[in-house]
């Protein structure tokens, strides 16, 4: 039920994201700090969820070499081709293939 | 009549190719609802719910992984933040809809949506709306059914395929793709690098603390590229 309840919420507030200025803000302006701040939101989440999602139950980080491999062609695959696929592929087969290795 | 239908097709074979890349990580995040255990129908409803995939795989590992609820909806929240920015753009076109529309429109709004209305502002109100409709229900019908896909593929993927290493491998990506200039760079390090620091804090609260560090680090170092 908990899980469902945390879902409903971020539901709604995600809602109230997407139609706050639409709905009732139509003429104000989000000021330029704000603007600027929002912009490096993604970003920081995204690394911290990163290192969040290696951790474990104790507070231990649990990063090796393939999961380094595996990043770093991740990353590279998607800066040079745009593609979640690809980027997920590669990533996965460079993951495979080290943890095999090792 | 006929420009609104042909608004209304326009709006689907936009859509078609721009969810492509949605389809693996809709799959994932199915396969990330088996791996965590949680209630399959919970897990699902996500996608209606929340409607927006970064958000919802967000909430679900995080759940799934013992966080506090309370951090695990707050980090869910952040990543939706964006979402502020695409409200405030698209509010001076949304002023020339119904008022139903105004109400209804911004629950659709994911980034896909978001990047094809800007390229229609100057459509007619009609058929901006039809166009809109048409390519912002393509999106949902086909992002339920893809998670759905995923949740039934979940228990057949063995588990040494060690599947979920996707969902950080599907972070990093989006993460690539969002980096413009090196102050967003910054922003993915620091968070990154603080979060590590403060992997023991208690109930997962570190995840925050780094993403907010990260944050500022970004709009400090923003700062500095524009002097």
């Amino acid at each position: 039920m908990s899980d469902f309840l945390a879902t409903a919420v971020v539901g709604l507030g995600t809602y109230l994201f997407r139609a706050v200025f639409i709905v009732v803000l139509a003429r104000r302006r989000i000021p330029d700090v704000v603007l600027v701040a929002l912009k490096y939101v993604a970003p920081a989440v995204l690394g911290a969820l990163i290192v969040a999602l290696l951790t474990d139950s104790e507070g231990n980080v649990e990063i090796g070499v393939p999961e380094v491999a595996a990043f770093v062609a991740g990353g590279f695959i998607a800066h040079r081709t745009r593609s979640h696929v690809w980027t997920l592929v590669v990533g996965m087969a460079v993951y495979w293939v080290t943890l095999a290795l090792i | 009549m006929s420009v609104v239908r042909a608004a209304a097709r326009r709006g689907v074979i936009d859509a078609l190719p721009l969810f492509v890349p949605a389809i693996p990580f809709g799959l994932v995040i199915g396969l990330a609802i088996t791996n965590t255990g949680m209630n399959p129908f919970v897990g699902w409803s996500g996608s209606w719910l929340i409607f927006g995939g970064a958000a919802q795989l967000t909430l679900i590992t995080l759940l799934g992984g013992g966080v506090a609820v309370a951090a695990a909806v707050g980090t869910a929240l952040v990543v939706n933040a964006r979402h502020l920015m695409y409200s405030a753009a698209l509010a001076p076109t949304f002023q020339r809809q119904p008022r139903w529309f105004r109400w209804f429109g911004p629950y659709l709004l994911v980034d896909q949506l978001f990047a094809l209305a800007t390229i229609r502002l100057e459509d007619e109100p009609d058929s901006f709306r039809t166009y809109y409709l048409a390519a912002g229900a393509l999106f949902w019908i086909l992002w339920s059914v893809v998670v759905a896909v995923g949740l039934l593929l979940g228990p057949v993927v063995p588990e040494e395929w060690n599947l979920e290493f996707a969902i950080p491998i599907l972070f990093i990506g989006l993460l690539v793709l969002g980096i413009e200039h090196w102050p967003e760079l910054v922003a993915a390090l620091v968070g990154a690098g603080v979060t590590y620091l403060a992997a023991g804090l208690p109930s997962r609260t570190g995840l925050l603390v780094g993403a907010f560090v990260g944050m500022i680090a970004g709009f400090v170092a923003e700062r500095i590229r524009r002097e």
